[in-house]
């Protein structure tokens, strides 16, 4: 199945026709230069086996920062019919569940920053355990109860404040968690890693808004011009990727039953009105509940290191919750199919949910703008805040970054990654990696340019564009 | 060739040497591998290997911990992941990077009992991100004329 059957069938919008066992469209939100480096890959080619999932309605979608990816692609979005046997397929979340972002505004301008700039990247380095092995901020024994809770057991426990929740995607507890469909194996990954980075692309980074694009939305969702901002991208660690491949083990033997058969067994999937497709879901939200206590309590580390440096109290640095967004899971929504209205299993994997102005799920205070979407670069480039809008036409979700355009092996090949390092510094980024050997699989040049993928966001009707953040400092992995 | 022996003197750990036992396969996001084997039980210490390769690079004369585990699956393939993702779980857990492997396949079962020999995380320098889970995306596990072929990718 080639790239080359992709049809442009509008400005920003290239599609295949449903053929062999697909049953609805493939759907691919690129420019022409995009386009280009989508053809690369294995990417367009997972976009067509996603379209063959039973009950998938509409089409399926990759967002503008699509990438080749295990089973789905990386940017795929795809809604199933709960009720006319539409299936969940954990790889269609992924191994790194909830895995989202997490944006901090700031009392500080760059000029705060650079007075204190070697003191708090200091801190940030000292308090942010990160890379290989273990080293967590919060203690394991929390883990039962950040199963059921979220973020909310977290903050019993002094991290965090009172008004974050408000600010983040389910209020950052997941409806239907059910720790007890956590296996053992997945909370002795977990007990070690409550507050904890990760590695690969997973990152804080210090920013200064750059540019206001729409400063009534900028406004209401707390920033502007000139700001510090601190934005945290990571998931839910060694305890989401062993759920995820705890359910995919069972789901093998499940599919023959439900007589599903697809190209990729990273595909593999059960209906989701079924026992098995009931544990995953469960499963799913305890371990999204990691997750957003993971950002949660990591997002209150960089409060005191803040605070630290400047001597000042947590509540005096203004670090306010911007907001909190998954970009790895499976939500049971109520979207229009055929002029219905109807329970769709909307799988986001490497994709934002991005609801638009008015949506019940909404803050109330966020409901006039639509929701914040958080959209990371590379470390060296930028980095945006879009809003959801009501056009949306691919189940209100948008891209998740920038999208890698190049391995990791050709990444580290082409600069050691003290060069990286020096690179950055010298354009006044400062880097604090988790490890210097491994900082050039994540140099810019190995990232799509986000400025396009935010332009196709919004030539595509995904997301409005509010701000572009500029990074200053970068505590990697 | 040559060969590593354990503390109690039982096990013989054979790596090749001047030979590479795997290969790393290009994925713009995540990694692969690919190995062969005289057996199958090499074939999983090849891929064993080859997956701790893409972490850090250890010589298997390092190992100084060791842990066994048994699994049990019912496919080929299954067995293969299965047994990869427990060498992931416990690297996590135990805070080792996995360098030397000694494999026994239960005859007429799809069941391995693994030893795994490590040195601590905090020992090693690494060379890429650590493995997050094994998947099922383009696995291959066969049996040619030649031996046996493996063919992983890795969420990293």
């Amino acid at each position: 199945m080639g790239v080359v059957e992709y049809q442009r069938i509008s400005d920003v919008v290239w599609e295949l026709a449903p053929h062999g066992a697909m049953t609805v469209p493939g759907r691919i939100f690129a420019s022409e230069t995009l386009m280009d480096l989508v053809r690369l890959e294995h990417a367009a080619e997972q976009v067509a086996n996603v379209a063959q999932l039973p009950g998938i309605r509409k089409a399926s979608f990759a967002m503008p920062d699509i990438h080749w990816g295990y089973g789905f692609p990386i940017g795929g979005v795809a809604a199933t019919e709960v009720d006319a046997g539409g299936v969940v397929s954990p790889g269609g979340v992924g191994f790194d569940i909830c895995c989202g972002v997490r944006l901090l505004a700031s009392n500080f301008t760059e000029a705060d920053f650079n007075t204190h700039r070697e003191v708090v990247m200091r801190n940030l380095d000292q308090s942010i355990p990160r890379g290989l092995g273990k080293g967590a901020i919060a203690p394991g024994d929390l883990v039962p109860e950040v199963l059921a809770r979220g973020a909310a057991a977290v903050l019993d426990a002094g991290y965090g404040w009172e008004e974050d929740l408000e600010r983040c995607e389910e209020h950052g507890t997941s409806a239907g968690a059910d720790p007890g469909a956590i296996s053992d194996h997945a909370i002795a990954r977990g007990r070690g890693q409550l507050g904890s980075l990760g590695a690969g692309n997973h990152f804080l980074e210090v920013q200064v808004v750059d540019e206001v694009l729409e400063p009534s939305a900028a406004e209401v969702f707390g920033l502007a011009e000139g700001m510090l901002v601190v934005m945290l991208h990571c998931g839910s660690r060694g305890l989401g990727h062993q759920t995820c491949t705890d359910q995919l083990r069972a789901m093998g033997p499940a599919m023959s039953r439900y007589g599903i058969t697809l190209p990729d067994r990273q595909l593999a999937c059960v209906p989701v009105r079924s026992p098995e497709g009931d544990e995953y879901l469960r499963a799913m939200a305890a371990s999204a509940n990691f997750a957003w206590a993971n950002r949660h309590v990591l997002a209150h580390a960089a409060r005191l290191a803040f605070a630290e440096a400047f001597g000042i109290s947590s509540e005096e640095t203004g670090m306010r919750l911007v907001y909190d967004v998954a970009h790895n899971l499976a939500k049971i929504e109520t979207h229009d199919i055929d002029g219905r209205p109807s329970a769709l299993c909307v799988h986001r994997k490497g994709a934002t949910r991005a609801f638009g102005p008015g949506h019940p799920d909404l803050p109330e205070d966020l409901r006039p703008t639509g929701q914040p979407v958080l959209v990371p670069g590379s470390m060296g480039t930028g980095s945006w805040v879009l809003r959801g809008v009501l056009d949306n036409p691919a189940f209100f979700s948008a891209a998740h970054g920038a999208g890698r355009v190049m391995s990791r092996k050709q990444a580290k090949q082409r600069e050691p990654g003290r060069l990286v390092r020096d690179q950055l510094e010298a354009v006044g980024i400062s880097v604090r990696p988790g490890s210097i050997g491994l900082l050039s699989e994540e140099a810019p040049y190995a990232y799509k340019d986000v400025d396009e993928v935010a332009d196709v966001c919004a030539r595509g009707h995904l997301a409005a564009k509010v701000a572009r953040l500029r990074p200053v400092g970068v505590v990697k992995g | 060739m040559t060969c590593s022996r354990r503390d109690d003197g039982e096990t013989c750990l054979v790596t090749r040497i001047n030979v590479m036992p795997y290969r790393v396969l290009s994925h713009t996001a995540d990694t692969g591998i690919e190995a062969t084997g005289d057996s199958l039980a090499s074939l999983i210490e090849e891929l064993a290997t080859g997956m701790f390769g893409l972490v850090a690079t250890i010589e298997p004369m390092a190992a100084e911990r060791w842990t066994k585990f048994s699994v049990e699956s019912p496919s080929l393939e299954d067995l293969v992941v299965d047994t990869l993702s427990e060498l992931v779980y416990l690297s996590e857990t135990e805070d080792l990077v996995f360098c030397a492997f000694s494999v026994d396949l239960s005859p007429g079962a799809l069941a391995v009992t693994m030893e795994a020999g490590g040195v601590p995380v905090a020992a090693v320098e690494p060379s890429g991100p650590p493995i997050k889970a094994v998947t099922y995306h383009r696995l291959v596990v066969e049996e040619r004329e030649d031996g046996w072929y493996g063919r992983v990718y890795f969420d990293v």
